[in-house]
């Protein structure tokens, strides 16, 4: 490098002047850069450099200790069930999802013609309303003499079944959260399945499973995979599912980072696990993205 | 456009740019010099409504911003990370001034002078000196009182009356045939109080290893038979259902909201008796709101803890949205005529004294750390 840059040495000092500045595509970039810079990458160091400060303190960028950490992967302590109890909910909302949205983003590619825009709407249209709203909808029509039980009882049947401030409930809450977030991606994906191949397999004798198996699927797959990734994501992140629906019947990990910056005024142990949580998101989406064609995803039809 | 050109552009977009990086320096110094009309309140749900800053700002023509936070160490811990120079009024319960910001220097003394005439028309309770309004050694004035109520436990009396209650007290919790029919109201620091309650065990001390172990058996047990743990509303929402009959944490301040909706028969309960100083069975808090030791204080500040004593003010402070509660200010006559009878009756007026007079007041647990820590474990266990 050293030799080309010799090698290229300018002469004139307007020629200097322009080596040392930044190339133009750099500096078009320079306020996008910046604002990542304050607006993601501050909160980011600020976040980790108090996981290193002295538990109960505000000691950051001022001491430096593995505690928090230590702390965290002690063996008495119960915080991992809240972040399996995360995982797990999170794993069991993308499998629910895939099962569900894949019929419906068909639907929308093949199926409801032009009805498919309209239906499309119908899927965001929840979006617009806050998520905690619609949740506590959802407590109001499974709550006992509410919206369910209530028109049983009405009906003169014994009433409805006793769903919520359980386990279960949280997970139906989160399926109802993210499925715009796989259904969409699902959808692209389909799309991008030409249908002259799917006739052609036809034509060649293939019958419905064999196509869906071994054309379907594989030319969706970047689409079904960040559906899967992207709800991935943000289950593991919810709270108000378990919160709202759940009762807090299960306490998960988003939660505990909250009740560390809040009653506990942990931040250091708060913000070492919100560390831990996002190096562990961080390696899985990395993981997956770098097994995706994003080109095929997003290029090639 | 003619006029414009690309020099003329580039020193405007540079002009532009030093402003804008001087823009933090300007913003200081318009705020060391121009605070006459600004005014910032950290305080309890209720001092933020529309309803009681919008004729403030009207008055003075001020910008009065107010954040509303649901937990004291939350807003101490803003003004100990250097929120001091942002702040000029905190409202916390009543231990926090006397025993921890004045000390550490967060809040400054008010004019004992200006605001000693203001006890005067308090309910008897609250006469001069106060001792939470008073620093330790009893020589200046730390700051208004208004807001407060007892707070233990609520129940709906159609399921378990107001004498079981009363004389069961903390006990409902052991039974092991309530189980599945209380909630757990989330505000964890009165949470640790209460646990160590239902132990048996007065909360306001240094506790022992068979204390803390008592108390985390108890911590378990309670939550894993909580149907549901949530906020006010949620709470509320389950009694008046019959999701629930009963929840931990909880007074005044969390059911007023659904007696005054015609749920009169949700109640606060105070129980006789309790393993607290003197054997009593409940805590009341009380809020006092101070001056922040600001170094450029507004002087609003105290123009504001003067209008919310008119009995006008404190009338629409006790019913601010979202809970209602009782006020200092119902001592004087002209005050306590603005409630009407279902105000009073949503607010417990009828059994507020003897109430109060079974709790002791709000403390700080010295050991809070510890038992939150061994309480948020024991809520994990509830899946």
């Amino acid at each position: 490098m050293a030799d080309i840059a010799l090698a290229r040495a300018p002469e004139t000092a307007r020629q200097v002047r322009q080596a040392r500045m930044l190339s133009v595509g750099a500096r078009c970039a320079l306020p996008v850069a910046v604002l990542l810079g304050i607006g993601f990458l501050a909160p980011m160091v600020a976040i980790l450099a108090y996981s290193f400060a002295t538990p109960r303190s505000f000691d950051v960028f001022r001491s430096f200790t593995l505690e928090n950490f230590a702390s965290i992967f002690d063996p008495t302590n119960t915080v991992w069930l809240s972040f399996a109890w995360s995982v797990g909910f999170a794993l069991f909302t993308v499998a629910i999802l895939a099962v569900i949205a894949y019929p419906i983003a068909y639907g929308l590619n093949a199926v409801f013609g032009r009805w498919a825009g309209f239906i499309s709407v119908l899927f965001v249209f929840p979006l617009f309303v806050s998520e905690n709203v619609r949740l506590y909808g959802w407590v109001l029509f499974f709550i006992k003499n509410g919206v369910l039980d209530g028109t049983l009882k009405w009906l003169g049947l014994p009433g409805g079944p006793e769903v919520l401030y359980t386990p279960g409930v949280t997970l139906f809450g989160m399926a109802y959260t993210y499925l715009p977030f796989m259904l969409f991606p699902m959808t692209l994906g389909l799309a991008l399945v030409p249908r002259d191949l799917v006739d052609a397999a036809r034509d060649l004798g293939a019958g419905r499973l064999f196509i869906w198996r071994e054309i379907e699927l594989p030319l969706a797959m970047p689409g079904i995979l960040i559906g899967m990734l992207l709800t991935f994501v943000l289950a593991i992140g919810a709270t108000a599912e378990a919160k709202i629906l759940g009762g807090q019947s299960i306490i998960v990990i988003s939660h505990d980072i909250e009740i560390a910056f809040t009653y506990s005024q942990n931040w250091p142990l708060g913000s070492a696990l919100a560390v831990v949580v996002s190096v562990f998101i961080a390696a899985l989406t990395l993981t997956a993205l770098s097994k995706l064609d994003l080109d095929r995803m997003l290029g090639r039809r | 456009m003619a006029g414009i050109s690309r020099r003329s552009m580039l020193q405007g977009m540079a002009a532009g740019a030093g402003a804008l990086a001087a823009g933090p320096l300007l913003g200081t110094g318009s705020a060391f010099a121009a605070r006459e009309k600004e005014l910032n309140i950290l305080c309890w749900e209720g001092y933020n409504s529309a309803q009681v800053l919008d004729p403030f700002r009207e008055k003075t023509g001020a910008t009065v911003k107010a954040e509303s936070l649901t937990n004291d160490p939350t807003m101490i811990n803003r003004l100990r990370a250097g929120e001091t120079n942002t702040w000029d009024l905190i409202n916390v319960n009543n231990p926090w001034a006397r025993k921890v910001m004045l000390p550490e220097k967060l809040i400054k003394p008010l004019p004992k002078a200006e605001f000693e005439p203001f006890f005067a028309q308090m309910l008897p309770e609250f006469k001069w000196p106060y001792k939470w309004a008073m620093s330790e050694d009893g020589a200046d004035l730390l700051g208004m009182v208004q807001r407060f109520g007892p707070y233990s436990f609520v129940v709906n009396t159609d399921k378990v009356s107001r004498k079981t209650a009363e004389e069961t007290g903390w006990d409902l919790f052991n039974d092991p045939a309530l189980a599945g029919k209380y909630g757990i109201l989330e505000s964890d620091d009165w949470n640790v109080f209460n646990i160590f309650i239902v132990a048996g065990i007065d909360p306001f001390k240094v506790h022992t290893p068979d204390e803390l172990a008592k108390f985390e058996e108890t911590a378990k047990r309670v939550f894993k038979g909580a149907k549901l743990i949530g906020d006010i509303a949620s709470m509320n929402q389950a009694l008046i259902s019959g999701e629930i009959d009963l929840h931990l944490t909880g007074g005044t301040y969390s059911v007023s909201p659904a007696r005054a909706d015609g749920h009169p028969n949700l109640r606060a309960i105070t129980p006789l008796k309790g393993p607290l100083a003197g054997g009593k069975g409940g805590i009341s808090w009380i809020e006092v709101t101070s001056t922040v030791n600001n170094p450029n204080l507004s002087p609003l500040a105290l123009e504001f803890l003067k209008y919310v004593q008119a009995p006008e003010v404190a009338h629409t402070v006790a019913f601010a949205e979202g809970t209602f509660n009782p006020v200092a200010q119902m001592g004087n006559k002209a005050c306590f005529d603005l409630f009407t009878k279902e105000e009073l009756d949503a607010i417990q007026w009828d059994s507020l004294e003897e109430e109060m007079a079974r709790s002791v007041e709000y403390d700080i647990v010295p050991d809070y750390d510890k038992a939150l820590d061994i309480m948020n474990a024991a809520k994990r266990l509830r899946g």
